[in-house]
């Protein structure tokens, strides 16, 4: 493993990258995916079709093609965003479809009679999501998400094949020089499964703490 | 029993690691190499050069050598790519690969065997020398520049071929002159390509993006994505016939000797290899191949095929 540790900033470099990508990308998903899900269980069908277009179109499309899309395409009809930017757009995009399954999901675990109550004390269909059902919602879905969290961390690394450099572009570039493949992408793996372990404890933790015991 | 046990583990655990988090790191890094799961390539290129060499005398199959392991299984495995345009590009519409590097497969193939007969594994080029380390492919043949490096972990026929990097702009671009100009600035290289690690050295604050496939480099520099693009000139002088808004500037900058990429330490196969490669230099089969190949978009005579052995690690 001492090609890893010879090309140390190389690695280190790639997975601030990573992570960087990561956050930003899991953070746009979020809020997108929130949205999308309560799209999706408003009152008004417009907006339902909206959310289910929405879902259906970025849950089965693979994230290559729409890195490749978003990457080659949107410039041909005059934007142009840096590749780091458009690899963060959409992979959030992406992600966001199966956040926002998840998030509905959690919403139908949200007892009926609660949306009556928020009702019948006078709240909106936006203020009793916001107060009432949103909150326990997403206590509900804490570990969905850490999964689907976990799965765009490991989904971040087909952004190397649009010219992001992150852990994976690092590794790919320090094989070049070294070609030894096998230290040095068990380097990268390890890697990713540092990060991911990470969020799994954090995933686990967060629910014992928010859990809802009905 | 109590000594292999514990060294089988320790070979086939690392290995069945490295699998595992190859697929899952790098699986869809170079799309395109992955898209077409190592055709065999059964039509014979009888019509091409191929016909210009002989086989083989069977003397020079030695018994339990590699070479007689693939005449008995009656294909050559070739590490090679699918996406590369001149070397090695599978053609849809036949289903054949083509380029350089393919025919270079199909003439050792047909030196060896008998027939042009290759099974091309592809997705090669981040995994080459583990591949010929663990004996999944026979020869790689695939724009594989010889380092020292690279020769610590696998063994090199030739060189076969010489290289040269150049710089591709688009037309109207001025301040980038020579390789040292493209400091500071973004260089747009092919992923897994002897010119990311050319730009490194010669243009050190250069940022380098890379792309998985020459048609995406292309693209990219012409959306503006870089200021520039490295490659083989060969490519590059395809590039610009296909769009003629680009231009290359100046010469090429490097001299990228390839080698043919074999098992470390197989001397009997290395010196086969060589021998075979001498043959076809002699014969003007190495000659037909470069017009058929290469020679379509560069002008003029094939170059003297490199002589054997000249370049470090090889």
């Amino acid at each position: 493993m001492d090609v890893v540790l010879r090309h140390w900033s190389a690695f280190t470099d790639g997975m601030t990258t990573t992570l960087e990508l990561t956050a930003l990308s899991f953070a746009g998903a979020l809020l997108i995916g929130i949205v999308v899900a309560a799209m999706r269980v408003s009152p008004v069908p417009v907006l339902r079709g909206v959310g289910t277009v929405y879902v259906e179109s970025f849950q089965n499309t693979p994230l290559l093609v729409l890195l490749v899309l978003f990457v080659f395409g949107l410039p041909e009809v005059g934007v142009i965003f840096p590749l780091f930017t458009t690899a963060v757009i959409a992979i959030a995009l992406y992600e966001a479809a199966y956040i926002a399954e998840a998030v509905r999901s959690g919403i139908n675990t949200v007892p009926v009679g609660q949306a009556e109550a928020a009702r019948a004390i006078g709240l909106g269909f936006g203020q009793s999501l916001r107060l009432v059902i949103l909150p326990q919602a997403l206590r509900a879905v804490v570990q969905p998400i850490g999964n689907i969290l976990i799965a765009l961390t490991m989904n971040t690394s087909l952004a190397a094949a649009v010219g992001v450099v992150d852990l994976t572009a690092a590794a790919n570039r320090v094989n070049l020089l070294e070609a030894q493949p096998i230290p040095v992408f068990v380097g990268a793996g390890l890697g990713y499964m540092a990060v991911c372990a990470l969020v799994g404890l954090l995933t686990n933790l967060i629910e014992r703490k928010v859990a809802i015991v009905r | 029993m109590s000594r292999t046990l514990p060294r089988r583990l320790g070979t086939a655990l690392p290995v069945a690691l490295a699998t595992l988090t190859l697929a899952a790191v790098t699986a869809c890094s170079s799309d395109s190499d992955s898209a077409v799961p190592g055709g065999q390539d059964k039509k014979p290129a009888e019509a091409s050069a191929a016909a210009a060499v002989g086989v083989a005398p069977d003397t020079a199959i030695l018994p339990g050598s590699t070479m007689e392991k693939i005449k008995k299984r009656g294909y050559l495995i070739v590490g090679g790519s699918q996406d590369a345009p001149l070397w090695s590009q599978l053609n849809p519409m036949n289903g054949q690969v083509e380029g350089f590097d393919a025919e270079m497969g199909r003439l050792l193939a047909k030196y060896i065997i008998g027939k042009p007969e290759v099974k091309i594994v592809s997705s090669a080029t981040e995994t080459r020398e583990a591949l010929l380390q663990n004996g999944t492919v026979d020869v790689v043949f695939q724009t594989y520049t010889i380092t020292p490096k690279r020769a610590e972990q696998v063994a090199f026929a030739g060189p076969y071929y010489s290289s040269g990097q150049a710089i591709l702009v688009k037309k109207g671009t001025t301040g980038i002159k020579a390789p040292a100009d493209l400091n500071g600035k973004t260089v747009i290289a092919g992923a897994n390509t002897p010119a990311v690690t050319a730009i490194q050295q010669l243009a050190p604050s250069a940022k380098v993006v890379t792309f998985a496939s020459d048609p995406e480099c292309l693209q990219a520099l012409r959306q503006g994505r870089g200021e520039a693009y490295v490659q083989d000139q060969a490519l590059l002088v395809a590039d610009v016939k296909q769009y003629p808004d680009t231009t290359v500037v100046g010469e090429p900058f490097t001299q990228d000797p390839y080698g043919i990429g074999l098992k470390h330490d197989d001397t009997a196969f290395k010196s086969f290899v060589n021998d075979w490669l001498r043959a076809i230099g002699q014969s003007g089969a190495w000659q037909a191949v470069w017009k058929q190949t290469i020679g379509t978009v560069v002008e003029g005579n094939p170059p003297a095929p490199p002589a054997i052995g000249s370049a470090a690690g090889s």
